[in-house]
């Protein structure tokens, strides 16, 4: 569903790359999260399959197409098979929770019978019902995402990409949207998730893609935060980046187990 | 629904905008009107020239009783003078200038005069005896009316030779230079127009900036995305056109038509329904111009 092809993004010239030598391929109907530090490469990821950046160099493949030869007029097709939340929710202030889940679909021209259909729908899918004329400020931060969510799928696209929507709330509402984003994966949406909650990843034990200094230090299936397993063959590759980032640790880089502990 | 959709987004960003929207149509308005301006005064010329211009005549005024011009030292002019002045203007060194002439009497010049005069108190106190009679000739290139003049000109029994084109090129020429002053002045306001249309299409997309944003990413197309601004400045600017429109056809038939009409009945000055062949004019001139700075702010502040 999505394939990155030895794709390299700078942004900087002088600058280390963004995404370095990317290869990685995440097929229909997956569960993917993507985890790393801050500045690790995971939003120019998103972006690049969004068609917001172009790559530097290599090929981004979206539902078999390569991005780069979308032509301008034609990405918002290539958008509307892609559903985006955020940490900040980006809901309108001044309309209600039916009004922002149907603006979605008023823009691209669905009619308004169609609209009357599928919102309720979608907003029963995430847990809103009943909430269709709150407005965002009379909602919960985790009620905020979940019509964040509701917009997002509205047009049943192919592809769910969520940039740390857990950032903003607490465990236990964080746990409620991974509820609400695996239901939808279990629909046949592919799901791709940029986070640095540890405890979800290790509690959904998805696939896991960790970036460093963009390049792809882990990809293991069913796997935690961090890595039970030491990396023999990367390890020198991961020693070459730990070189040319002069950053302090974060907590994502804390010994292997030292999470599960906790819990 | 996408165009009820649009509708309802122009509305909204009219709404939140209202004093950027009322000097947008205020500043187009006024520009407008100074292009409508040069546009009346070049219609008022076309009408003035078809009023004169087939009548091109120089007049041949005789010797009356009050003359002081050195061709009437032996007073008014007498039948002799009258017919040797026919037969010049019969003979061949002049006819072939002239296209036909006609004899004015001075009862001719009076009833005219009254004619024209009809709603003016002066007819009251003019007599035949102090109009002069004349010869109106039409000439057949009215450019060598300098040879009407110097051959008549000193003959006795003529008080004066007169180009009447001569005097309306005059007039022509002055408003000529008043319709290029109010074109300069439109192009300041129409510069002045462009850029605030610009600005004002910037802050409407700065403060939906949100909205624009999302339909971005659920992949609303360009034109839905772009539409409702670019529709903002055309649907404002065409307001201002309306606007100057009205005033260039309030100008023709309060001013023109009631005012100074009067003044000069023997000036043939537009109706008001002429002014109106100039409002298609302004309203696409303002819409476009609304609709060219829209699109090119939008090209630069809203990325789509």
């Amino acid at each position: 569903m999505i394939r990155f092809d030895n794709v390299t993004k700078v942004y900087d010239q002088t600058a280390r790359p963004a995404l370095d030598n990317i290869n990685l391929e995440i097929d229909r109907g997956e569960f993917a999260f993507l985890v790393g530090a801050s500045g690790s490469g995971k939003s120019t990821f998103l972006r690049l399959v969004l068609k917001e950046d172009r790559a530097s160099s290599g090929a981004v493949y979206v539902a078999g197409q390569n991005v780069a030869k979308i032509s301008s007029w034609r990405v918002p097709r290539l958008r509307r098979g892609i559903g985006v939340v955020f940490q900040d929710f980006r809901l309108l202030p001044q309309k209600n929770v039916f009004a922002n889940v149907a603006f979605a679909m008023q823009v691209i021209g669905k009619s308004r019978s169609v609209i009357r259909d599928t919102v309720p729908e979608v907003l029963k899918t995430v847990g809103l019902e009943g909430k269709e004329n709150r407005l965002p400020h009379e909602l919960s931060g985790g009620e905020q995402q979940r019509v964040a969510i509701a917009r997002a799928v509205v047009n049943r696209p192919g592809i769910l990409l969520a940039d740390e929507p857990t950032g903003n709330l607490d465990p236990t509402t964080s746990m409620g949207i991974m509820g609400v984003l695996d239901k939808i994966n279990q629909n046949g949406t592919t799901v791709v998730m940029a986070t640095h909650d540890d405890d979800i990843v290790n509690e959904m034990r998805k696939r896991v893609v960790e970036l460093k200094n963009g390049i792809v230090i882990r990809d293991e299936a069913r796997a935690l935060y961090t890595s039970m397993i030491p990396v023999v063959g990367q390890s020198r590759r991961l020693k070459d980046a730990s070189g040319r980032d002069e950053e302090p640790p974060t907590p994502g880089d804390r010994q292997p187990g030292a999470g599960e502990g906790q819990r | 629904m996408r165009l009820a959709f649009i509708l309802g987004e122009i509305g909204s960003g009219l709404r939140r905008n209202v004093s950027m929207v009322v000097s947008v149509i205020l500043v187009t308005f006024v520009s407008l009107t100074f292009v409508g301006a040069a546009g009346m005064l070049q219609l008022q010329i076309n009408q003035m020239k078809g009023y004169w211009y087939d009548k091109v005549q120089v007049a041949i005024f005789l010797c009356s009783d009050g003359s002081t011009a050195a061709g009437c030292a032996t007073g008014p002019v007498t039948p002799e003078q009258q017919d040797n002045l026919q037969t010049l203007l019969e003979s061949p060194a002049v006819a072939q200038y002239v296209n036909d002439f006609q004899f004015e009497s001075k009862d001719e010049a009076y009833k005219h005069f009254k004619d024209q005069f009809s709603n003016s108190p002066i007819v009251d106190s003019v007599t035949p005896d102090q109009l002069p009679a004349s010869f109106r000739i039409n000439m057949k290139d009215p450019q060598k009316y300098q040879i009407i003049s110097e051959t008549f000109s000193s003959q006795p029994g003529v008080e004066t030779v007169i180009d009447q084109r001569q005097l309306l090129e005059r007039l022509f020429s002055a408003m000529n230079a008043a319709s290029l002053v109010a074109v300069s002045i439109a192009g300041v306001m129409i510069v002045c127009a462009i850029l605030l249309i610009a600005t004002t299409i910037r802050l409407s997309a700065f403060s939906r900036r949100r909205e624009t944003g999302i339909m971005r990413l659920v992949g609303a197309s360009k034109m839905v995305i772009q539409l409702p601004f670019i529709l903002e400045g055309v649907i404002a600017a065409v307001i201002g056109a309306a606007l100057a429109s009205g005033t260039l056809w309030a100008v023709a038939h309060f001013f023109l038509g009631e005012y100074l009409s009067k003044q000069y009945p023997d000036t043939a000055f537009i109706s008001p329904g002429q002014t109106l062949i100039l409002a298609p004019a302004l309203l696409i001139l303002g819409g476009s111009l609304a609709g060219i700075s829209s699109l090119l702010t939008l090209r630069r502040y809203l990325k789509v």
